[in-house]
């Protein structure tokens, strides 16, 4: 029998050795608490990484060669939507209530303000008003949380500048500090200005809407620029809104040792034209000079481009035949090479400079063309490739100098070649808004019927989980139907 | 007699010294047919070596234990297994014919033996001696073809795991009655298995529980047998002299661009053609160089040293044989050893193995041992023992990385290096003075050199398996027993990563890295069961079992990498330049459960079984994590009641229902339930968290498994021929599905129970012997089955759609976004090429129409011959291989005028199809056309072919690469000569040696790749084994 015993013993033991149901069911891997600070990170690395290829390819920066590029030759569908970007943001600013840190929550409507606007660039009226109810409340049950309602784009562009004027009425250095900040590293004076020049560049968006009552355009930008102590601009480069890339896997600059960046992505012709034309230094650090070229980096006609609308066989073989420049080494070797920018202080400047010609706001606008100018050319220089001499001649060239009745060409023009390989679709936007720089689809190779696209189709899963409204706002925007060339309200 | 026979039955797995004293049995065997004796019947004890033959009155006698259970077998006559059940005096006939459907004894669920005839549900049972001498990598393969409804899918890489699925999903592993969920398939000998028991459908596993919702494959090990010792000896080596498919590619043209190449630096760029193999005609006369061919500067030429220019060389195919100049001739050699015996109290077996794999790619190769002992005793008359433990280490210091990327040696070689480049010459894969910083290429921004990833990136592995299990039975009373089982299985791994120097991969090229993984797992399953059966009067008999059981496992690991190497070469942890970077993970659950078994046999015909099982697992929120699932079967063997015409000698109805639940989210992570923060990357240091975009609800119950299978087993003319036929059908409902929300909701999708599915399908099997006679056998064997699931209702969306499936289609629909008109012609842009849909469109299924497999055994005297073969019909396999062979220029299909013309800088080609001249179409969420008025005209734009393949992989040409999956292979075929046994008297007790082929052979219609693993991603060509295996007895 003591035999048995011992048996029984094993068994109880077998069994009594287990650890409770109740104590696993906390994931021992995973947090279900956080300080704001450990969400902000990873919602500003996605907000001020704004480097896109595909967007220098529609722009008519760059030319690729590996196989036809919708990009480039326009023929692209749908984009995708971002508002996994603002759940961020939600939970961020839970967080911020929690722990009291009330920074956050300005900083958040900020990036929530920036995401919403990039989407409703993308697609015309979107989910604005009734949006993050799901994550918000809890409510995964209800149809207004879980599919909600669209909103007209004049309503999302009044939404997103009330939202902008609280963050920069309510952001305080004297409330709790900011930490794990990628990008100001908790300065909150730098923050406001951020907030208040992107209130501007919004503003300028809408040039368009000039007259639309509801928005008083005109009189929100003149409070912000009329009224420097409480709504701060950028001063300089310094204050750019910007990401920098460090030489640590994974934060290296998005195309360094990118396979195609090293081979497939030549410059534009006609963007290559316009810098030849102005004897524009940006050239040199922009590009390299064509494998046929014996001239030296320096000389304006050691560059050629390829043409963006040209057919792929057609820029193949002139790359073939080693006539094409490819995009600067730096860009692909170098694994920091220059930072990400959300917005520049030289974009400012532009925006200052339209805004005066337009009559916005009174001023000098020849200061500001210049100071953008200047800006740019100093955050360009890589490598110190040209001197402060080559700078100033640059901006004493005729050819440069605003010209009466041309401003806003120039003006543009200039913001666009401040934004080569940076501030993401910005530059696209800006030519649809202006005209400026004029987009080449005069090649064979070009799609969209020879149409520069106005705007990107909405992404099939709202039609699958959200297809009432979303068909609803297709269908009192677009009287084509949900189309690439569908004129959105702020281009109407 | 029957219940007592199930009763002894259900221990028979542990039966060869359990209960009781022993008894002498002695007998008659006559024939069915004319009830004559049988003279030379070998009676064996099962599990055991020992046995005797009946003598010339057919008569025979043996000594065993009361429980034991005696095979009879006798040329030409059914097998059968009988019961000692402690009588002493059985009498059998042994009926004429193949294998016996009456008598089979199987292993099902918790190790439990059951006559076949008995059971609601389909099992096969796969012997081991099977699988002895067709010496494939893993014992798992060796059962491709051969059980019906069971799909094995053999990827031709080294060291990587067979596909498995069973009735479409992965079913449970168990070993000697342990559970083993990692389902290593490397980690047991083949040679150590007694036989293979499939439990096919959910009924069948269903006192597994959730575990075994999608059945079971059991394995059960060999056991020493009382009597003298025997030591067993196999060895075996097969060599892959040949090619079963490999790639076929183009040796006319070179690398570069549109018919253009000009080396300047490696980058790639410009003139170098941005590393396609779209360059230059190869072997091209041209009187003016001094070669007397086109010359053009490469990666080899010579500098001129006045200039500092290359100068240039012949442009000529020197590499048209890099395939076969890279690859080795692979090795598999196979060695075991065991040996056993016992007495009356006890026994044991010891069995060692050693597996060596050298891969064809050069420096790969695989290592596996097994140690293993196991035994038995009688502790007392009422209590005995048996306990076996097993040891196992993997371990290779490199094999192979697989998939299409720039590890994969074959994305070097097939896809990306053109026959302009003699392979044999980058075998120097270091640049002069550069050795152990910058690997020698001909192109340096894209691709690796393929002898510098064979030798310098090496991935090792390194595993320690440990497994086994401690049970003892005690009889309390003679018709009530209790069994306690304990069983254990363990793992330790250790992954390293060496990265050299200069090693490119997607937007990275390396600084030199080392990183390691190192896991530890243990999982501890304990049963008690309770067995008690008891007759009523003569119609009516019970056996009833009940159980419970604790299952316990826990999964840690640590991964640690470097970020970069401050001593190129030197692979050490404290050897990186930025700060280390890790991560670690720990998961462990519990499920405790309760169980019983009904089985019922009444008016010696009709068997009912009731099983019920309740768990309690630790995945699931507290208020829901607690279940039950019964199951039930039924079998009615009418020819034991019916009088049958007399060609029919067995006849069985089946049927089995069960409801399993599951409350295992993902198999993989015990905290799927929990709805937590994701751990973010960290940018200059600072850490980061992030929301994931799936909500989980707090509401979720288990998933269940509400399964009908039906089935009908019949013996034909003394059951020479056998014919088996099973339907099934399962409802899959609550499953845990992820249900889309709009984004703008803040979440994409939350967690919940939802969707219904069903899965159904057919299994069909057919054996016999269509020749017997005195010296001459033939055995064959034929299976095919049918799997397919459909949705059946989206429970969260009103328009009976998921996604772009609808209710009632199947849910293995491709869909493609490439163009085409109503007649399937490709639809074309005003550029030439082609054009896309908004959302994708349907064009076919990927799942298999059949799976069949045939198997046929001759015996002529000494010599056996077998052979399998085994193969799918229908079903759409994508090809990476093909269509990046397409678009890189390798593609043989890619030698054409237009390419000529191309390379002339002439647009001549015309994608074949039409383009749009007018009207429109509409399209549905769904992708379902809601209106369509357009007109088509056929497409004329002239396009240059190299661009054209660049941006469509001529996919058009091709079915979008989509291949039918219909192939039969000669899986393997073994010819075996068993030496006489005047030859090997006095030295061994039986002595065999077969020569072996595997993988002989295929026909297919997919180019370049070997369909068996059901999917390529650019595969390592499929290699021919042949060998041969030696097995001493003595």
């Amino acid at each position: 029998m003591k035999r048995h015993t011992l048996l029984f013993l094993l068994l109880v033991a077998a069994f009594a050795s287990c650890k409770k149901f109740e104590d696993f069911q906390i994931n021992p891997n995973n947090p279900t608490i956080a300080d704001p600070s450990l969400l902000l990170p990873a919602i500003e690395r996605t907000a001020f990484s704004t480097i896109s290829a595909d967007a220098a390819l529609a722009s008519r920066y760059l030319v690729y060669t590996q196989s036809v590029s919708n990009s480039q030759y326009y023929g692209w569908q749908r984009s995708g939507m971002g508002y996994g970007n603002i759940s961020q943001v939600v939970k961020m600013e839970q967080e911020a209530a929690r722990t009291g840190k009330k920074n956050y929550r300005y900083i958040g409507k900020f990036l929530t303000s920036y995401f919403i606007v990039g989407m409703t660039q993308t697609f015309g009226d979107i989910p604005y008003s009734k949006m993050m109810q799901s994550i918000r409340f809890n409510n995964v049950t209800d149809t207004a949380a879980i599919r909600p309602a669209y909103d007209r784009q004049q309503d999302v562009y009044r939404g997103v500048l009330d939202e902008l004027k609280i963050a920069s009425d309510s952001l305080s250095a004297a409330e709790l500090a900011v930490t794990g900040d990628l990008v100001y590293a908790g300065d909150i004076e730098k923050w406001k200005k951020l907030v208040n020049s992107f209130t501007l560049r919004v503003l300028m968006s809408l040039s368009k809407k000039e007259g639309e009552a509801s928005l008083n355009i005109q009189q929100r930008f003149s409070d912000i620029v009329s009224n420097p102590t409480k709504y701060p601009l950028l001063a300089s480069n310094a204050d750019n809104g910007r990401l920098p890339y460090y030489d640590i896997t994974g934060n290296q600059y998005p195309y360094f040792n990118n396979n195609s960046m090293k081979t497939d992505y030549y410059l534009d012709s006609t963007f290559v034209d316009i810098l030849q034309e102005l004897q524009d230094p940006r050239l040199f650090v922009f590009g390299k000079p064509t494998p046929s070229s014996n001239l030296p980096a320096n000389d304006f006609d050691a560059y050629d481009g390829l043409r963006g609308s040209a057919s792929l066989a057609q820029n193949t073989a002139k790359r073939g035949a080693g006539n094409a420049s490819q995009i600067n080494d730096r860009y692909s070797y170098q694994a920091t090479n220059e930072p990400s920018v959300l917005m520049s202080y030289a974009e400012l400047q532009f925006i200052l400079a339209e805004a005066v010609v337009r009559g916005w706001i009174t001023g000098d606008a020849d200061t500001y063309y210049e100071n953008g100018i200047r800006a740019s050319l100093e955050f360009s220089n890589f490598n110190n490739t040209y001197e402060t001499a080559d700078i100033n001649d640059y901006l004493a060239r005729p050819v440069v100098a605003l010209q009466p009745g041309n401003e806003i060409r120039q003006i543009i023009t200039q913001k666009y070649i401040s934004m080569f390989m940076n501030t993401g679709w910005q530059p696209f936007y800006e030519q649809r808004r202006t005209g400026f720089p004029a987009f080449d689809v005069t090649g064979s190779g070009i799609l969209n019927g020879g149409v520069v696209p106005k705007r990107w189709m909405y992404p099939n899963d709202e039609f699958l989980n959200n297809r009432v409204n979303v068909e609803s706002a297709v269908k009192s925007q677009y009287p084509g139907g949900d189309d690439i060339n569908g004129v959105m309200w702020i281009l109407q | 007699m029957l219940s007592l026979l199930l009763q002894v039955a259900a221990f028979a797995q542990n039966v060869t010294v359990s209960a009781g004293a022993n008894v002498t049995v002695t007998g008659t065997v006559r024939s069915a047919s004319d009830n004559t004796p049988l003279i030379g019947v070998s009676i064996s004890v099962s599990g055991t070596n020992r046995g005797t033959t009946t003598n010339v009155d057919g008569k025979y006698s043996l000594s065993v234990s009361r429980d034991a259970v005696l095979v009879f077998s006798f040329l030409g006559h059914v097998t059968q297994q009988v019961p000692v059940d402690g009588r002493t005096n059985i009498n059998i006939q042994l009926q004429p014919g193949g294998s016996d459907l009456a008598e089979v004894v199987v292993t099902t669920a918790l190790g439990i033996k059951k006559q076949q005839k008995t059971l609601g549900y389909a099992v096969q049972e796969v012997s081991g001696e099977t699988m002895a001498k067709t010496k494939t990598a893993t014992a798992l393969s060796a059962l491709t073809g051969k059980v019906a409804g069971l799909n094995i899918n053999n990827t031709t890489d080294l060291f990587r795991n067979p596909g498995i699925s069973l009735r479409g999903r992965s079913p449970l592993i168990v070993i000697d009655g342990i559970p083993d969920p990692d389902a290593d398939p490397y980690k047991l000998n083949a040679d150590d298995i007694e036989s293979i028991s499939v439990l096919k459908g959910t009924a069948a596993g269903a006192l597994y529980g959730a575990m075994g919702v999608n059945g079971a494959i059991l394995y059960t090990t060999k056991k020493g047998g009382r009597g003298k010792l025997v030591v067993e000896v196999n060895s075996s080596t097969m060599f892959q002299p040949g090619y079963t498919v490999v790639p076929e590619v183009q040796t006319v043209y070179g690398g570069g661009d549109q018919g253009k190449y000009a080396y300047v630096n490696g980058s790639g760029g410009g003139t170098e053609g941005g590393g396609w193999i779209w360059g230059p005609k190869l072997d091209q006369r041209d009187p003016s160089t001094p070669s007397g061919f086109y010359e053009t500067t490469q990666y080899d030429s010579p500098i001129d040293p006045n200039t500092g220019q290359r100068i240039k060389t012949p442009w000529v195919s020197r590499g048209r044989n890099n395939i076969r100049n890279f690859f080795r001739t692979g090795l598999l050699s196979t060695n075991s050893v065991s040996a056993s015996i016992g007495s009356e109290k006890g026994s044991f077996r010891v069995s060692a193995s050693h597996i060596f794999q050298k891969g064809v790619v050069p420096n790969t190769e695989l290592n596996n041992s097994s140690f293993s002992i196991g035994g038995n005793y009688r502790l007392s008359p009422r209590l005995t023992m048996d306990a076996k433990l097993t040891y196992n280490r993997e371990y290779s210091d490199n094999y192979p990385t697989v998939g299409y990327g720039p590890p994969n040696y074959l994305y070097n070689l097939i896809l990306w290096i053109g026959p302009d480049i003699d392979i044999r010459d980058l075998e120097n894969y270091w640049i002069p003075g550069r050795e152990g910083l910058q690997q020698r290429n001909y192109n340096l921004s894209w691709y690796n050199n393929p002898h510098f990833v064979a030798n310098e990136l090496l991935n090792g592995y390194k595993r320690n398996n440990s497994f086994g299990q401690v049970t003892f039975d005690y009889e309390i009373a003679n018709n009530f027993t209790v069994k306690f089982r304990n069983g254990f299985n363990q793992y330790s791994t250790n992954s390293e990563l060496r990265e050299p120097n200069s090693y490119v991969a997607y937007d990275y090229i390396s600084r030199g890295n080392y990183s390691t993984d190192v896991a530890n797992y243990f999982d501890i399953n304990s049963d008690l069961i309770l067995n008690y059966n008891h007759q009523f009067g003569k119609a009516f008999k019970i056996n009833v079992t009940a159980g419970g059981a604790n299952n316990y496992r826990r999964y840690e690991s640590a991964y640690t990498t470097t970020d970069g190497l401050t001593i190129p070469g030197f692979y050490a942890i404290s050897n990186s330049i930025n700060p280390l970077k890790g991560s670690n993970l720990l998961r462990e659950r519990r499920t405790a459960s309760a169980y019983g078994m009904l089985d019922i046999e009444t008016f010696g015909f009709l068997y009912l079984s009731l099983t019920g099982r309740y768990d309690k697992t630790s995945t699931l929120p507290i208020k829901n994590n607690a279940y039950f699932y019964p199951s039930a079967g039924v079998s009615a063997v009418l020819s034991d009641v019916l009088t049958l015409p007399k060609a029919i000698s067995f006849l069985k109805l089946r049927g089995s229902w069960a409801k399993v639940n599951t409350g295992f989210i993902n198999d993989n992570n015990p905290y799927a339930h929990i709805f937590t923060y994701n751990i973010g990357a960290k940018w200059n240091n600072v850490p980061s968290l992030g929301v994931p975009s799936q909500f989980i609800s707090p509401d979720l119950v288990p998933e269940t498994v509400l399964s009908g299978e039906y089935g009908i087993a019949a013996g034909f003319f003394q059951n020479r021929l056998n014919v088996d036929v099973t339907y099934f059908r399962n409802k899959d409902y609550n499953n845990f599905q992820p249900v889309t929300l709009s984004q703008a909701s803040g979440y994409g999708s939350i967690q919940k129970n939802a969707n219904v599915y069903l899965r159904k399908g057919w299994e069909f099997m057919l054996s016999g012997t269509p020749v017997r006679n005195k010296d001459f056998k033939w055995d064959a064997a034929i299976n095919f089955s049918s799997i397919h699931r459909w949705l059946k209702e989206s429970t969260d969306n009103s328009d009976g759609y998921l996604g772009l499936v609808k209710e009632g289609q199947r849910t293995d629909r491709i869909y493609i976004t490439e163009s085409r008109a109503p007649d399937g012609q490709a639809i074309y842009n005003s550029n030439g090429m082609q054009a896309y849909t908004p959302i994708g469109q349907y064009f076919g299924h990927s799942d298999a129409d059949w799976i069949y497999g045939v198997q046929n055994t001759f015996k002529y005297k000494d010599f056996s011959l077998s052979f399998s073969i085994d193969g799918r019909l229908g079903g759409l396999i994508y090809s990476t291989t093909n269509q990046k062979m397409w678009w890189g220029g390798t593609a043989k299909g890619t030698v054409t005028s237009y390419r000529d013309d191309a390379n002339a800088g002439q647009n001549t080609y015309v994608g074949p199809g039409v383009v749009v001249t007018g009207g429109s179409v509409e399209y549905d969420a769904h992708g379902n056309i809601t209106s369509d008025t357009r007109k088509f005209a056929p497409n004329t734009t002239a396009v240059n072919y190299i661009s054209f393949m660049q941006t469509t992989s001529g996919g058009m040409l091709n079915n979008y690469h989509y291949y039918s999956g219909t192939y039969l292979k000669m899986r393997e075929v073994v010819l075996t000569y068993n030496l006489p046994e005047r030859w090997v008297k006095g030295k061994f007790s039986s002595a065999s040696v077969s020569l072996i082929g595997n993988n002989l052979f295929i026909l297919s219609k997919i180019p370049n790749v070997d369909p068996d693993a059901e999917s390529d991603n650019l595969q390592t060509p499929s290699m021919r084994s042949l060998g041969f295996n030696i097995n001493l007895k003595f």
